[in-house]
């Protein structure tokens, strides 16, 4: 019988365009904005600094997979994410040294050992972040003032970012700076995280886009401010306006970008909801009382670890009957 | 505030759809037809090989009551009974007519016009004997919705819900649910009359439940059939075109807001009968005529057509004649699909014959033709945020995946419905329906 040769699958025979590389690709579009500011704000050491991060990402996950004997996946974007993040939180004053080895850590330690994209229980950026925060606080903390490279002034009011201010000066040098800048970001700072505005509009592009949900952002976002609002209330002298805290910082940064990383946050609508609060609330907890002065990092780290938890809090299966017996 | 009718799921790409709604298909040289719907229940062969039929003729029946009967869909020569495979791939027994080319009926259909006069039993009883078997999964004759309850599952008793509820909604499915079909749709075009007939004849069946006629939102208005059936009691849902609405568990939890117990739940389980259109106007011409399911509407797609058409083919047609006689394909198809495009079953070969629970033909060329990657789960949760059944389809994926199936089923993976979209989302292209039947097979073998 003639019978031509058919392919055979199984259903479904039809397929959404979304890949992981459209996934990836959307969210580095997401970032160009708060690179642009960076850019704006810190000249063209940013942009260096975002390539570095970006080639050394590439050539390690690169490196690890052909070492693994994996698939090589340096096309889907996903390194080139990691390495822009972790230019985004940096200083644009950070060595090229400094920037290559938390790179790496952050591509080798923080993702490829446990078996690549999605497997790692940590955000990579964050590891390779806390590694080089903790061993060279020295470089990694060394401020420049921004000069914009046309159009506004430079925000000269203080030397160093706004929650150092904040926790060395006092609550009343800190209320002395301008909203404005804050929102802009034309004050010192990490290189994508001083532009709240530009940070926002990457958000609300993935917001829109539906790569992200609004779970996340809106917990981490409502959960700090609220808490930072009751400690307004309470004493005003002591604790400062609760916005100030959403608007200085990594707030933003962290609410749309950092704590939605895929693989690393639960999947679950309620488990969203209580990881963005979770990472709202230490957020602001250590801003108050910890070590360091931007909590993001460790509050989304530390929520990290609560994942696979907060998976659990998972919403009733269709047709599940109560057991009588 | 009423029981929660929303759900998650996709808006899948919308579909065209030609006019006239339904044409009919020349007929073939020859059929096959398999003498049931699973290997568990055959009919058993009422003719021999050599023997003369015409075209309703009985060729095979039962005793069972989950059993439809077979009838010869052409007139002709029964040239052999043997095993012959059905679109899931299993070998069934098999009638196999040669046409003679006359398409002589057994006898003459006469519409009988007191036919709503008839009494229950009576119904029931012509409705068994026209075999007429509802689009599947699963494929059940359509009888054995209304007849005598099944024996009382056990699960249901540890539960807590009582066996053999009465039933109380009726919902007429006109939903076309997945691309590529089209055929409920068109017979809500078409069949107006049958349709009215048909919730008459539902009615009467169930006594005093509530009739709903499900029609999808972008579909054809049916202003004229809304005022008809207004009159008969019955309520139009008008759902919205998200997939998988046209699915019964979802239809039923939007419809009443009940939900089917699982695993191995039933609509009878909750007092709802869900009814397909197509099945409905079967229904109709078995009590009005007694003429049996010999036929059925096809929706054929893909390969190059602009718009879905809607083929009154004769059952048993091989999808190789089917192809032939049809034309009209631009390119040449290498991936034939039996049903839906989310949910349907890539046939290995055109030999297959067109069978009473298929609904629609998908041909698709290389350009059409999707494929499935093996790289691992990257933790996205798409599949979660539009999973309809509210699972985690990336965890159970990964459970199945590595052969962990009790864990998998601890996590309620028998609470799926296969609905598809976990894959049809899966930015990684990953085969999730695929592993989630095989951890459920396995868990059906244990």
């Amino acid at each position: 019988m003639d019978n031509p040769m058919l392919r055979v699958s199984v259903a479904p025979h039809l397929k959404q365009k979304t890949t992981t590389s459209s996934l990836m690709y959307n969210t580095l579009v997401a970032l160009v904005p708060a690179l642009l500011a960076g850019i704006y704000f810190f000249g063209f050491a940013a942009l260096k600094l975002a390539l570095i991060c970006m080639g050394t990402a590439v050539a390690c996950e690169t490196g690890m997979q052909r070492l693994m004997g994996r698939k090589l996946t340096f096309l889907n974007g996903s390194a080139l994410l990691l390495g822009l993040l972790f230019a985004l939180l940096c200083t644009p004053e950070l060595p090229w040294w400094t920037a290559l080895l938390g790179t790496a850590i952050a591509v080798i330690l923080g993702r490829e050992i446990y078996g690549g994209l999605g497997n790692n229980p940590f955000n990579p950026v964050l590891v390779g972040w806390a590694v080089a925060r903790i061993s060279f606080p020295a470089q990694m903390t060394t401020w420049i003032m921004p000069e914009p490279l046309f159009g506004l002034e430079a925000g000269g009011y203080i030397e160093y970012p706004p929650l150092e201010v904040l926790r060395v000066d006092g609550i009343d040098i800190f209320y002395d700076l301008p909203w404005l800048d804050l929102f802009i970001g034309n004050v010192p700072g990490t290189i994508g995280t001083v532009s709240v505005v530009a940070v926002l509009i990457g958000g609300i592009y993935l917001l829109v886009r539906r790569i992200i949900t609004w779970h996340i952002p809106l917990g981490f976002l409502a959960s700090g401010w609220l808490f930072g609002l009751i400690f307004w209330l309470i004493d005003p002298e002591v604790y400062a306006n609760p916005t100030i805290y959403i608007l200085s910082g990594w707030t933003v940064l962290g609410a749309f970008f950092l704590a939605t990383d895929k693989g690393t946050v639960p999947v679950t609508a309620p488990g969203m909801i209580i990881f963005g609060a979770g990472c709202g609330l230490i957020t602001m907890i250590i801003r108050y009382w910890g070590g360091f002065v931007d909590g993001a990092a460790f509050a989304i780290l530390l929520m990290n670890a609560a994942t696979p938890l907060l998976d659990r809090v998972r919403p009733r299966v269709y047709g599940r009957v109560k057991q009588v017996a | 505030m009423g029981p929660r009718t929303s759900f998650r799921g996709v808006f899948l790409p919308p579909q065209k759809v030609s006019n006239p709604a339904i044409e009919d298909a020349p007929l073939p040289q020859r059929v096959i037809l398999p003498l049931g719907q699973d290997g568990d229940r055959l009919c058993h062969p009422v003719v021999n090989v050599g023997e003369p039929v015409k075209t309703g003729q009985l060729l095979g029946q039962s005793a069972h009551f989950l059993t439809a009967p077979v009838h010869a869909s052409i007139s002709g020569r029964v040239a052999d009974i043997r095993p012959w495979f059905n679109p899931s791939g299993s070998e069934i027994l098999s009638v196999i007519v040669e046409s003679d080319g006359n398409d002589a009926w057994q006898e003459e259909f006469r519409s009988d016009d007191r036919f709503l006069e008839k009494e229950r039993v009576q119904i029931l009883a012509n409705l068994k004997a026209a075999g007429v078997v509802e689009i599947g999964p699963p494929a059940m004759p359509l009888h054995a919705k209304f007849g005598k309850p099944e024996p009382s599952r056990e699960y249901l008793f540890l539960v807590g819900i009582p066996p053999a509820k009465p039933i109380d909604t009726v919902i007429i499915n006109s939903i076309d649910a997945e691309p590529g079909m089209a055929a409920k749709g068109a017979i809500l075009q078409e069949h107006r009359e049958d349709i009215t007939a048909g919730i008459k004849i539902i009615q009467k069946l169930v006594g005093s439940a509530q009739v709903v006629l499900a029609v999808s939102s972008n579909g054809s208005s049916n202003l004229a059939l809304t005022s008809e059936l207004a009159g008969l009691g019955v309520r139009v849902f008008r759902g919205k075109d998200k997939y998988p609405l046209g699915l019964s568990p979802i239809l039923v939890k939007s419809v009443t807001g009940r939900e089917i117990p699982l695993p191995n739940g039933r609509d009878q389980d909750i007092g709802v009968a869900v009814v397909d259109a197509v099945a409905l106007v079967h229904l109709v011409e078995a009590v009005r005529e007694l003429k049996p399911q010999v036929e059925k509407v096809l929706s054929v797609s893909g390969a190059g057509m602009t718009a879905v058409k809607n083929y009154r083919v004769r059952l048993g047609t091989p999808v190789k004649d089917l192809l032939k006689q049809l034309g009209g394909l631009k390119a040449e198809p290498v991936k034939v699909i039996a049903g839906g495009a989310m949910t349907g079953m890539a046939l290995f070969s055109t030999d297959i014959p067109v069978t009473k629970e298929m609904d629609a033909l998908i041909f698709q060329t290389t350009e059409e033709a999707t494929s499935f990657s093996s790289d691992g789960c990257i933790n996205c949760g798409l599949c979660v945020r539009h999973c309809p059944a509210r699972l985690l389809p990336s965890e159970l994926s990964k459970y199945c995946e590595f052969n962990m199936f009790e864990e998998a089923k601890d996590k309620y993976l028998l609470h799926c419905i296969e609905c598809g979209i976990c894959a049809y989302v899966c930015p990684e292209k990953r085969p999730m329906l695929h592993l989630l039947r095989f951890g459920k097979r396995e868990l059906s073998l244990t």
